[in-house]
């Protein structure tokens, strides 16, 4: 397995620029500043890089949007509201080699031609948030910040701006509304944020994963990033697993790891020498798969797709053969229900209708009619809504309700 | 008449500075008053209306919005534990009953004694060190009944 | 101008135009909540998803704009039953309020359910969600945050027109309830229009509350008379008693809105005492009621003698800023014709001025009379006496021996509103003979030697002109209270009295004559007068 994301993150004060420069840190965005800002976009195309904060986006593609002629600033947004269920990764980052991401957020922001930038940290993670500023700080007191980027003639800013918990504004549109000062709630689309974004000027927001991948891009090249992976999924991605598990935490993968292989090598099996019931594969808002469909799956974008849910976020929770599916579904449709913003009908009230029903269920309240209802509720939301959270409790709703439907019916009177 | 201290007032300008537009500080501002201020009350809400020229409805509207926000008085220390799919898988329900026992009170209501309030919160991203919860700006995770009480008990201490 | 295809037909879309704002164009509406004309776009209710060609997933018509060569359903059942779903989300936690809600019969949530619903619901009443209910917000309005279907129209309508940010959401997810801080009350001289923006019940009119179902009322076309901006407005009244008033949409001049004083003005027609009955002064200094016939007689012989004792410029013609343009151009017409008078008022307090005066950015002028333009384009001024109080000074000087003097009280008052009038009791009190059309009673009535009763504003059909010079039509709502006549009708009557020639049967039939005869009403004509109205070339 390649560590691109991983290479330092255990080794001791990683965190200080000290220790981060002596082990090639801030290489790259000196070799990034010597490049044409759209070969960097270029290079950044080639790489094949996807968006790692859930949705998969050609990263250089999405920067391509941007316009070049613009007399509007354009923004860099680093989305680390990391709330999705099962994921933990870019808390690891962060906590351990900030600077990584300040490097990869230099190089972005220089290829975009944008001056003032934003870590959008979740305020759960106000300590994280903490070792961070104190990484940007040192970035400034060695002028690879402010107003000349490394000597540059470029203005540089980073500055961190703290969520207070609202999961909803880890989707792009959402997290630069709460940016704005106002209430979280995503935007129509179009327009789109490459174009209209913070205060109406050019936006890309990224996750932090995305951005810290950088580095290793621009130094080893687009196409070195390329060869690593699949055909539809390149690089490295990081895979923060939980459950029932004998080892959780962060690992790295080369996209097109076997799935089961990381279960059973990289997160050491089910503990308690249970068996695997069903996994989670990328954050509780993909399809849950059956320990039988995970035969085969590889760890990529393409390949878990074809086996009926999603990579994500990478957040992958595993379920022994001792966990009760409604239970875990109604834990699930509670998230969704709480989350939800309010803004548009068929998530307002579908999250929190489906919530009540599965609790119901779970407390032996149920009927089988019920199951209906709720693959009736998820058809009505799934598509209709602004923005994808409400197709964030469909897939567990319906993934679960149809795959583990005999639990379910047990729980129900007739 | 509630006002910021001369530190928090100082903090105010940094944070205005950090934005091309007044408006982006609101939030940074609210999680300021509630460290001055304990919870964004209705006098709380007009005050950093009165101080960001906003109306307090509109300010009220955006804190109601974030669930980190007190809406109502809190407990010195506020602990927020995760109710989601991996703690709840690894056992996290007996430490919320293990809080309600120690503390003796509902969620978001606040101990006699001032010191303590509780409520459950959605995924802190601890999975792998489940079951997990949050005071203030520390994470206890690896949690078990015992350690909930152990943590208590500390921080009643302090 | 995009063409596309709607439902199989093909539209014409006007440049930059949504989907939904062509198809209403075109008579086909499209089911929508948040969505409004007068309002910036939201998109947040999804009740107009339709399914355009090419695009995977339904789409708002709001927020879609039209482009050449669309293909566009509305109508297939991939939309019907999105539509459906979306509807039945709305009425899940909605409560079952239709009996005392006042809304009943004009929701939006009741007519889209008949249409695209009649479903049974599949939540138990126990798991709806519960909100508060009856919240007083001040003089205006009452909420209801249960029946709130969250389109944020009340949030958006403070936010951007009036500018004043009291309504906002708060919470999050299906708690969300909209609400003003502390539950303030709406303190804006506009609160008023968030009822009729509400699609729903939970906002709705203090003023209204639990008097009449709204399939009992009858509905008529109206221009408010509270001032000179002429909103155009929808008398709603039933046997005789006006219920309320809401606001029609003219892009001219209202848009959607009302101002609160003017939507509540039709209150002061019940306020006072009618003038119900012709009544003369008789030699013992007494009011005594009269026929028409004989009034009508008494007063032109009375100020012929007048004429031919002093001079026709001798006697006033005051008219009112409240009066039709129909009223005071026979008004006008027949002094001049049939008296030779030479001497025109109606200003008592800079009306001319005021009738420009903006009293706020938004609708309303200080002038709260509905036609002091007209009375300007009628030529009701005289540079001479320049007002009420050269007209009292001539009065004084025994210059002017009489007048017939129009007076209504204003429809929306003023601490003023008293001096005014105390003027026109001292110009009565100067006046050898004076004949007063009024529709509300007065002590200082007995002063003058004849009070004529005449329709108030909404009881008769008639064009006002407003302050850029818009004339604009006013339906007949209710009837006026005993033997009032509209003032043309007056007038017409007293021109037969005098001896000419009198074919008026319509107010319609006096706005063509005074096509004919007044200059700047020349070139318009009745049709015109419709919604939006016409403006006066001259001005």
């Amino acid at each position: 397995m390649t560590k691109i994301l991983l290479a330092n993150t255990d080794k001791p004060d990683q965190a200080s620029i000290g220790k981060y420069r002596e082990r090639g840190g801030y290489k790259a965005l000196e070799k990034a500043l010597t490049m044409e800002q759209t070969a960097l976009i270029e290079e950044v195309k080639a790489s094949g890089l996807r968006g790692r904060g859930g949705a998969g986006f050609p990263t250089g593609m999405k920067w391509s949007f941007v316009p070049r002629n613009t007399n509007k600033p354009t923004y860099l947004l680093c989305n680390a509201d990391e709330s999705e269920p099962g994921t933990f990764k870019d808390r690891l980052l962060m906590e351990r080699d900030p600077h990584l991401l300040i490097e990869g957020m230099a190089i972005a922001c220089y290829a975009l031609n944008c001056h003032l930038s934003y870590i959008y940290i979740r305020g759960e993670y106000e300590f994280v948030a903490n070792t961070q500023q104190k990484a940007l700080d040192e970035a400034y007191d060695a002028k690879i910040l402010g107003p000349s980027l490394m000597g540059k003639d470029y203005p540089l800013d980073i500055f961190i701006h703290l969520g207070q918990g609202a999961y909803i504004c880890g989707e792009e549109t959402s997290l630069i509304e709460s940016l704005e000062g106002n209430r979280g709630y995503p935007r129509i689309k179009p327009p789109f944020p490459a174009t209209h974004g913070f205060l109406a000027s050019p936006t890309v927001v990224n996750n932090v994963e995305t951005l810290a991948s950088l580095p290793w891009i621009v130094q080893n090249g687009g196409a070195a990033y390329a060869a690593i992976g699949t055909e539809k999924s390149k690089g490295t991605k990081l895979i923060s697993v939980s459950g029932h598990v004998a080892k959780p935490g962060v690992y790295e993968v080369d996209l097109g790891y076997p799935l089961l292989d990381f279960i059973n090598n990289e997160a050491g099996g089910i503990a308690n020498g249970r068996n695997l019931k069903a996994v989670i594969p990328g954050g509780s808002s993909v399809p849950v798969m059956t320990a039988a469909e995970c035969e085969g799956a590889l760890l990529d974008y393409e390949s878990l797709l074809k086996a009926g849910s999603m990579l994500g976020s990478g957040g992958m929770i595993v379920l022994d053969d001792t966990t009760s599916m409604p239970e875990t579904l109604s834990v699930i449709a509670d998230f969704y229900a709480h989350e939800s913003c309010g803004q548009c009908t068929p998530c307002r009230e579908g999250t929190g209708w489906a919530a009540k029903i599965l609790k119901n269920i779970v407390a032996g309240k149920g009927q089988r009619s019920d199951l209906d209802l709720l693959l009736k509720i998820v058809d009505r939301m799934e598509g209709k809504t602004i923005c994808p959270l409400a197709d964030a409790d469909v897939m567990p709703i319906r993934s679960f309700v149809t795959k583990f439907r005999s639990e379910f019916e047990a729980l129900c009177a007739s | 008449m509630i006002e910021f201290s001369p530190e928090a007032k100082k903090r105010f300008q940094t944070i205005l500075s950090h934005y091309p537009a007044k408006r982006a500080a609101l939030l940074p501002v609210l999680i300021l008053a509630q460290h001055e201020f304990g919870w964004i009350s209705q006098e709380v809400a007009e005050y950093v209306g009165a101080l960001m020229d906003y109306p307090p409805s509109d300010v009220l509207s955006v804190a109601t919005f974030y669930t980190m926000l007190h809406k109502k008085p809190a407990g010195k220390y506020h602990i927020d534990i995760c109710k989601n799919v991996s703690c709840w898988l690894m056992g996290v329900n007996p430490c919320i009953d293990e809080i309600k026992r120690k503390l003796e009170v509902e969620r978001r209501e606040v101990t006699a004694d001032g010191k303590f309030s509780w409520d459950v919160t959605e995924c802190l991203g601890s999975c792998g060190t489940a079951p997990a919860m949050q005071v203030g700006d520390r994470y206890y995770e690896n949690l078990t009944p015992a350690k909930v009480a152990e943590i208590i008990d500390r921080l009643r201490q302090e | 101008m995009p063409k596309f295809t709607l439902n199989g037909q093909e539209v014409e879309a006007k440049a930059g135009q949504t989907i939904i704002q062509a198809a209403g164009d075109h008579g086909i509406e499209i089911p929508h909540y948040c969505y409004h004309p007068d309002l910036p776009i939201d998109g947040n209710c999804r009740m107009c998803l339709v399914d355009v060609e090419k695009m995977p997933k339904l789409t708002p018509a709001c927020t879609t704009i039209v482009n050449e060569g669309m293909v566009v359903r509305s109508d297939n059942p991939r939309v019907k039953e999105a539509v459906r779903g979306v509807l039945e989300f709305l009425l899940i936690n909605h409560p079952v309020d239709c009996p005392v809600c006042d809304q009943a019969g004009e929701c939006r949530l009741q007519d889209y359910y008949m249409v695209y619903g009649l479903h049974t619901s599949e939540i138990p009443l126990g798991m709806k969600v519960r909100k508060r209910k009856v919240i007083d917000l001040g003089p205006m309005v009452v909420l209801d945050q249960e029946r709130c279907v969250l389109c944020s129209r009340c949030i958006r309508f403070f936010d951007n027109v009036t500018g004043t940010g009291e309504m906002q959401f708060f919470g999050r997810g299906d708690h969300v309830a909209i609400g003003t801080f502390e539950d303030r009350p709406l303190d804006n001289p506009y609160s008023g229009n968030v009822v009729d923006i509400c699609p729903v019940g939970a906002l709705t009119s203090r003023d209204f509350r639990f008097k009449c179902r709204v399939w009992f009322l009858h509905a008529t076309n109206s221009i408010c008379a509270g001032c000179s901006t002429g909103c155009a407005t929808r008398i709603d009244h039933r046997d005789g008693a006006i219920f309320r008033m809401i606001a029609r949409r003219n892009p001219e001049v209202n848009r959607s809105w009302l101002c609160d004083e003017g939507r509540l003005s039709f209150h002061e027609l019940t306020r006072s005492e009618r003038v119900i009955q012709p009544s003369i002064k008789g030699s013992d200094g007494v009011q005594t009621p009269i026929t028409w016939e004989d009034a009508l007689q008494s007063v032109d012989q009375r100020l012929k003698q007048i004429r031919d004792a002093n001079g026709g410029s001798s006697i006033l013609g005051f008219g009112s800023p409240s009066a039709t343009n129909e009223g005071l151009f026979l008004f006008k017409r027949y002094l001049t014709e049939q008296l030779g008078a030479t001497q025109f008022e109606f200003r008592i307090d800079s009306e001319d001025k005021k009738v420009l005066d903006e009293e706020d950015q938004i609708l309303r002028h200080f002038d709260k009379h509905p036609n002091s333009m007209g009375a300007i384009k009628l030529g009701l001024i005289s540079d001479d006496l320049d007002g009420i109080d050269g007209a009292i000074r001539a009065a004084r000087d025994g210059r002017i021996k009489a007048a017939v003097i129009i007076y209504f009280n204003p429809l929306v008052r003023r601490p003023s509103d008293d001096e005014a009038e105390g003027r026109i009791i001292e110009l009565i009190d100067e006046l050898k003979y004076s004949v007063v059309l009024a529709a509300h009673k007065a002590d200082w009535h007995a002063s003058a030697d004849v009070v004529l009763p005449v329709a108030a504003w909404s009881e008769e059909e008639g064009t006002y002109t407003n302050f850029e010079g818009r004339v604009q039509f006013a339906a007949k709502a209710i009837e006026s209270a005993g033997d009032a006549l509209p003032i043309w009708e007056v007038f017409a009557m007293l021109i037969h009295a005098s001896g000419a020639e009198s074919r008026w049967m319509s107010a319609e039939n006096v706005f063509a004559t005074m096509t004919e005869q007044s200059q700047p009403y020349s070139r318009i004509t009745f049709e015109q007068t419709q919604l939006p109205g016409v403006v006066l070339a001259s001005c």
